[in-house]
C-alpha cells in the first residue's frame, strides 16, 4: 500500500466518522473479548499462588499430584504426559521415616489436613510450617481441644462443633480457617490411616526421596492449593476455548459490518474509481481505513479487556470456580494478542467486502438507484456449500461426542460454522424470506394503511439489505438459544437420571450413617461420595457408594449389581463404550489421589449423567477422598422430607446435592459472548437504519406520515427478526439434537417454553428498538433539507 | 377564492441571538389559481426557503400561509402531512422516487398512503398525459431522468391537489429533457387548469411561466409577466449587479 493511500485513508475516516462508528464499536468489544479470555488463559498458565501454611518451611516433601503416562508420539520417541490428580495423593509414613535419617536433615514436621465444616483442619504436629504460635491459651492434647487462628473471633473456652478452644494462634493466614487439633485427633479425622499430606523439612533438602516429590520456593503454593492447580487446568482450557470463540464471531460480525459501510459508500468508491484509481488503489484504500480503525478500535478495547478479565475472574472466585488466591496474571501478552486479532480481523473483512465493491463497473454503481444485483456470485455458493457441509459433518461429529469437556467447544463450533454458512447464503434467506413474508405484509397493508405494502416491496427490491442485518440477528438467536439450552439439556437430563435413579430417597448430606440406618421408619441407607477416577490421563467423573437396590437405580443394562462389593466395578454405557469393556472384564483404574486399583466390571448402567460414569464401591474410595463426610441417601417411604430432616442427626440437612459452579461460568463467560452478538445486533440495525436517512425524507415528502414510516420501519425490522429466528432456532436445533445425541443419549433438546419465549422477545425488543430510534432521529431532520443534503 | 396560495407578511429566521439569518423578511403574494408562478433569485435569495413555507414543508417564523383557504399556522406534522398529501403536488430537481415501487406504485403512492382508493381511468390519463404508456412496471432504476420525472409530475397530479410545486424540477435534465418537461407542466397549466409554482434559477425555464418573481436577500423584489428568457437574464443580470 503507497503512502497516498494511507493518508487518503486517513483523510477518509476523520471526514466520514459515522460510517465507521459501526465497524469501530464491533472491534473495540471483540478486542476486549479476545483480550479477557487471553488473560485468563495466561492466568492458567501462568498463574502463580502463594505458599501459605507451607511458608515458614524451606522445603516441602509430598506424594506425586500428578498421573504420569508415556505416551508414544509415533515417531518412536515417548512423551510422559501429565494430569492433575483430582485428590490430593498422601505421603506414607515409611517416607518420613527414609527424610528423618537423611544426612543434613535437622528437623521434619509432618502434616494432615482435612476439611472441617468451613475450617481446614490440621494437627498441632504441623504448627511448625507456617509457623504458628500460640497467643493465648496452649495447644490442643485431648481429643475434643482445639486452637483456632487468630481471625475465628472465638475466644479461649468457646465452642466449636462440639469441641473445646483451648488456645488462639497469633497469626492467620489469607486465604484459609484454621483449626488445629491434637495430633492424634487430627490423624483419625483425616481418614488416612499411616499416611501424611506433607512434610516439612528443616533446614532444606537436595533432592526428593524415592517416591516423593520435593517443592520449594513457590511450588509449595501448588502443593498447598491443589484446587488452584485444578482451575488452573480449567482456565488453560476454558479461556483458550472461549478466547477462539469470540474471534470467530468477531470475525464475523466485523466482516458483516464492513460489508454494510462499503454498501453504503458504494458511490464515494465507485467514483473514486471512476476518476481513475485503479481497483487495487481502492483496495487498499479500504484495507488501509481498515487497519487504522482495527488500530483505533483495538488499542483501548484491549485495555479494557484487562478489565474484562479482571472481573471476569473476581466473578469466577465469586462462583467458587477460581481459588481467590489464584492471582490474575496481567502481562502485555493477551492485550498484544488481542490487537493484532482485531487488526487482522478488520483487515481480513475489510478486504472481503472490498472484493465485492471492486467486481461492479464503475457507471453501475455511481448509477442514480443502483439495483440490487441479484445473482449470488460462485464464490458465494461454493463458500456455502463448503460450509453446509462443514456443518453437516460438525453435527456428526458432535452427535458421536459423550464428554462434556470435548462436547461443548464443538457444539459452539458447530453453532457458528452454520451460522457462518447462513451468513453467506444470507441473500438466498433473504429472497426465500420475501417470498413467503412479502405477501403476509402486503396483506397487512390492505388492511391496515400503506406501510406494510411498503415494507413489503422495500423487501422485494433491496433483499440484500435484509441479508445484512439477518447474520448478526441469526447469529445471536443461534448462539444464545445453543448456550442456553445445552445447559437446561444436560441438567434436565442428569436431574432426570438421578430422580428416576434415586427412587425416591431422601439425600442427606453430611449425616451420620450409623444413627441414620438405626431411624424408626428408615428402609435403607446408602453412601454416597462423589470423586473422580482416571483411566489412563482420561478423567471420568465417578460415585463410590454402599449398594442398596431400594435407594440406587442405576438403570442396568448389561451384568447385574448383585453382590457388587469389594473388586468390583460398574461403568456408564458411555465409559464402558469408550473403553471397550463389557461386564466380567478386568480394568485399571487410578483413584482420585493416585492410587491404583484394578477392578472388575460388575454391570454397565445408563444413568450415567445422573451418577457419574464410574460407581466404585464405597471402601475402596473411602481413604482416597479429600472430604470423606459425603452424603447419604436414605429410603424412607413412610417418612416426608421434613420429618427426617428433623430427625436426622449431625449436620444433615435435606438438601440437594451441592450445584457445581461450572455451569455457571460457562454461563458467565458464554454470556459475554451473547452480550456482543447483541452489540453486533443493535450495531448492524442501527447503521442499516441511519444509512436510510434519505429514502425515509423521500417517503416523508411524497406524503407519507412519521408513524406510516415508522410502522414500515417497523415491519420491515419484524420480518428480519421472524426470518433470523427461524434460521437462528433450526441452527441451534440440528446442532442441540447433535449435542444431545451424543451426550444424553436423546436427539430432542429440553427447552423450556418460557426461556425461549424470553430469547425471541428479548431479539425482537432489541431489534425494534435499535432500528426505531434511529428512524426516529433521521426523521428529525426537515425531509426537505435531508433529501438536499444527500 | 381565486388565489390557491396566500403568503401575508411571512418571515423565516434560522438561528437564534446574533447567528440568526433572516431567510424570509415579510413576504406578501398570492398565486392565483390556474396560473403557472416562477420564482427565481440569486443564490440564498430565499427561493427554496419561499417554496418550502409555501407549501407547508417549512414553518414561518412569522406571519400566515393559507392554502387553497386553509390556514397552516398552527397545524401539526401529521396534520401538515396529510394535508400535503391531499392538495399539493411535488416535483423535485432529484426526482425523488422510491426505487422500491414501479411506475405505477409510485404514482398512486400518495393515494395509497391516504388510504384512498385509485381510480383506473383518472390514472391512466395520467400516464398518457406525462408520456409514460407502456412503463407501467418498470422501477426507476430503470429509467432515463427525464421519464423518471414525468413519473414525478405524474405522482404529483394523482391527488388533484391545489398546487403542484417544483424545486429546479429541470435542474438535473439536459437541455431537451428538460424542454419536454418545461412544455408538460405548462400544458398542466392549460390543459388541466392546474396551479403550478417553480423555484428556478434557469432564464429559460422561468420564461415558461405566466409570471416571474424575483426575490433577493429574502424579499420580492420585482415581478414579471410575459417573461421570455432574455428579459429574465437581464433582470436577474441587473439583481447581482445591484445586490
Amino acid at each position: 500500500m503507497s503512502t497516498v493511500t494511507i493518508r487518503f485513508a486517513v483523510r477518509t475516516l476523520r471526514g466520514r466518522k459515522g460510517a465507521f462508528a459501526g465497524a469501530f464499536v464491533a472491534l473495540l468489544c471483540a478486542a476486549a473479548l479476545v483480550c479477557a479470555c487471553l488473560m485468563l488463559l495466561e492466568t492458567g498458565l501462568r498463574g502463580a499462588v502463594a505458599p501459605e501454611r507451607y511458608a515458614g518451611a524451606p522445603a516441602i516433601v509430598a506424594a506425586d499430584q500428578y498421573v504420569r503416562k508415556s505416551v508414544d508420539k509415533g515417531d518412536g520417541e515417548t512423551k510422559v504426559k501429565a494430569k492433575p490428580l483430582s485428590e490430593r495423593a498422601w505421603l506414607p509414613a515409611s517416607v518420613v521415616e527414609t527424610l528423618r535419617r537423611t544426612p543434613g536433615v535437622a528437623e521434619v514436621v509432618t502434616e494432615v489436613t482435612f476439611p472441617f465444616g468451613t475450617y481446614t483442619g490440621h494437627g498441632w504436629e504441623s504448627a511448625g510450617l507456617t509457623p504458628f504460635t500460640i497467643a493465648r491459651g496452649r495447644a490442643p492434647r485431648a481429643d475434643d481441644e482445639v486452637v483456632v487462628d487468630a481471625r475465628a473471633g472465638l475466644a479461649v473456652g468457646a465452642r466449636l462443633h462440639g469441641h473445646r478452644v483451648v488456645g488462639v494462634t497469633a497469626q492467620a493466614l489469607p486465604s484459609q480457617d484454621t483449626v488445629f487439633f491434637s495430633t492424634a485427633r487430627a490423624r483419625r479425622l483425616a481418614g488416612h490411616p499411616g499416611m501424611v499430606s506433607a512434610a516439612g523439612v528443616f533446614p532444606g533438602l537436595a533432592r526428593a526421596p524415592e517416591g516423593a516429590v520435593l517443592y520449594t520456593g513457590q511450588e509449595r503454593g501448588r502443593l498447598e492449593f491443589l484446587d488452584a492447580e485444578q482451575a488452573r487446568v480449567k482456565l488453560i482450557s476454558m479461556g483458550g476455548a472461549l478466547a477462539g470463540t469470540s474471534l470467530l464471531v468477531a470475525v464475523l460480525v466485523v466482516v458483516g459490518t464492513f460489508a454494510l459501510s462499503i454498501q453504503q459508500r458504494r458511490r464515494e468508491l465507485a467514483m473514486l474509481w471512476a476518476v481513475a484509481a485503479t481497483p487495487a488503489q481502492v483496495r487498499g484504500l479500504v484495507g488501509g481505513e481498515a487497519l487504522l480503525v482495527g488500530v483505533l478500535a483495538g488499542v483501548p478495547g484491549a485495555a479494557a479487556g484487562i478489565g474484562l478479565g479482571l472481573w471476569l475472574h473476581a466473578t469466577f472466585v465469586a462462583l467458587g470456580a477460581t481459588p481467590a488466591n489464584l492471582q490474575p496474571v496481567v502481562s502485555p501478552f493477551p492485550v498484544l494478542a488481542a490487537l493484532l486479532s482485531t487488526v487482522g480481523a478488520a483487515w481480513a473483512a475489510a478486504r472481503v467486502s472490498a472484493r465485492r465493491l471492486t467486481r461492479i463497473r464503475p457507471v453501475e454503481a455511481l448509477g442514480a438507484a443502483a439495483i440490487d444485483d441479484r445473482r449470488l456470485p460462485w464464490w458465494r455458493w461454493v463458500a456455502g456449500a463448503v460450509l453446509l457441509a462443514g456443518g453437516t459433518t460438525l453435527s456428526l461429529v458432535l452427535s458421536g461426542l459423550d464428554t462434556e469437556a470435548a462436547a461443548t467447544p464443538v457444539t459452539m463450533l458447530t453453532a457458528l460454522v452454520w451460522t457462518v454458512a447462513v451468513a453467506v447464503l444470507g441473500p438466498l434467506l433473504a429472497r426465500a424470506a420475501v417470498f413467503v413474508i412479502g405477501p403476509l405484509l402486503a396483506g397487512a397493508g390492505r388492511r391496515g394503511g400503506a406501510s406494510g405494502f411498503l415494507a413489503a416491496r422495500n423487501l422485494r427490491a433491496a433483499p440484500g439489505a435484509l441479508g445484512a442485518v439477518l447474520s448478526p440477528l441469526t447469529l445471536m438467536v443461534a448462539m444464545t438459544c445453543t448456550i442456553l439450552f445445552s445447559q437446561t439439556t444436560m441438567g434436565a437430563a442428569a436431574g432426570e437420571q438421578a430422580a428416576a435413579g434415586t427412587r425416591g430417597a431422601h439425600a442427606l448430606p453430611g449425616a451420620a450413617f450409623e444413627e441414620a440406618g438405626r431411624l424408626p421408619g428408615v428402609e435403607a441407607v446408602t453412601r454416597v461420595l462423589r470423586t473422580s477416577v482416571r483411566f489412563g490421563l482420561d478423567k471420568y467423573p465417578a460415585q463410590a457408594v454402599t449398594y442398596d437396590p431400594r435407594t440406587l437405580d442405576l438403570g442396568v443394562e448389561a451384568g447385574s449389581m448383585d453382590g457388587f462389593g469389594a473388586g468390583s466395578v460398574a461403568l456408564s454405557g458411555a465409559a464402558a463404550g469408550r473403553l471397550g469393556v463389557g461386564p466380567g472384564d478386568r480394568v485399571r483404574l487410578t483413584l482420585g489421589d493416585g492410587t491404583p486399583a484394578a477392578l472388575t466390571v460388575a454391570a454397565v448402567y445408563s444413568r450415567g449423567l445422573g451418577f457419574g460414569d464410574v460407581t466404585l464401591p464405597y471402601e475402596l474410595a473411602a481413604g482416597h477422598v479429600d472430604d470423606p463426610a459425603g452424603t447419604l441417601l436414605v429410603s424412607a417411604p413412610s417418612l416426608t422430607a421434613e420429618a427426617l430432616r428433623a430427625a436426622a442427626p449431625g449436620d444433615a440437612s435435606v438438601a440437594a446435592a451441592p450445584v457445581s459452579a461450572d455451569p455457571q461460568v460457562a454461563f458467565v463467560a458464554l454470556g459475554l459472548i451473547i452480550a456482543f452478538t447483541a452489540i453486533a445486533v443493535v450495531n448492524t440495525l442501527a447503521m442499516a437504519t441511519s444509512g436510510r436517512a434519505r429514502e425515509l425524507a423521500v417517503l416523508r415528502l411524497a406524503g407519507t406520515t412519521r408513524r406510516q414510516v415508522l410502522r414500515m420501519v417497523r415491519l420491515e425490522t419484524l420480518a428480519a427478526v421472524l426470518t433470523s429466528v427461524l434460521a437462528g432456532s433450526a441452527i441451534a436445533l440440528v446442532t442441540l439434537a447433535a449435542f444431545g445425541a451424543g451426550m444424553t443419549g436423546s436427539a430432542v433438546p429440553y427447552v423450556p417454553p418460557a426461556a425461549y419465549a424470553l430469547v425471541v422477545g428479548a431479539a425482537a425488543a432489541l431489534a425494534l428498538l435499535a432500528t426505531a430510534v434511529p428512524a426516529r432521529l433521521s426523521l428529525r431532520t426537515r425531509s426537505a433539507e435531508a433529501v438536499s443534503a444527500a | 377564492m381565486t388565489e390557491a396560495v396566500r403568503l401575508d407578511a411571512v418571515s423565516k429566521v434560522y438561528g437564534k441571538g446574533q447567528g440568526a439569518v433572516a431567510a424570509l423578511r415579510e413576504v406578501s403574494v398570492g398565486i392565483p389559481r390556474g396560473s403557472f408562478t416562477a420564482v427565481m433569485g440569486p443564490s440564498g435569495s430565499g427561493k427554496s426557503t419561499f417554496l418550502h413555507c409555501a407549501a407547508g414543508l417549512d414553518a414561518p417564523s412569522s406571519g400566515s400561509v393559507r392554502l387553497g383557504g386553509t390556514e397552516l399556522a398552527g397545524m401539526g406534522e401529521t396534520e401538515l402531512t396529510e394535508l400535503r398529501r391531499r392538495r399539493v403536488g411535488f416535483v423535485f430537481q432529484a426526482f425523488n422516487l422510491i426505487s422500491a415501487l414501479d411506475v405505477v406504485e409510485n404514482v398512486t403512492l400518495p393515494l395509497r398512503l391516504a388510504g384512498a382508493g385509485v381510480r383506473r381511468d383518472r390514472l391512466e390519463e395520467i400516464l398518457r398525459r406525462v408520456g409514460l404508456e407502456g412503463r407501467a412496471g418498470h422501477r426507476p432504476g430503470q429509467l432515463s431522468g427525464g421519464q423518471q420525472q414525468r413519473v414525478a409530475i405524474a405522482r404529483a397530479l394523482i391527488t388533484e391537489p391545489e398546487v403542484v410545486f417544483g424545486d429546479e424540477p429541470t435542474g438535473a435534465l439536459d437541455t431537451m429533457t428538460a424542454r419536454d418537461v418545461l412544455r408538460l407542466l405548462r400544458e398542466v397549466v392549460d390543459g388541466l387548469g392546474q396551479t403550478v409554482v417553480m423555484v428556478t434559477h434557469d432564464p429559460l425555464a422561468a420564461s415558461y411561466a405566466d409570471t416571474v418573481l424575483f426575490l433577493a436577500d429574502g424579499r420580492i423584489v420585482d415581478s414579471m409577466t410575459a417573461p421570455s428568457p432574455e428579459r429574465v437574464a437581464g433582470r436577474m443580470t441587473g439583481l447581482g449587479a445591484w445586490k
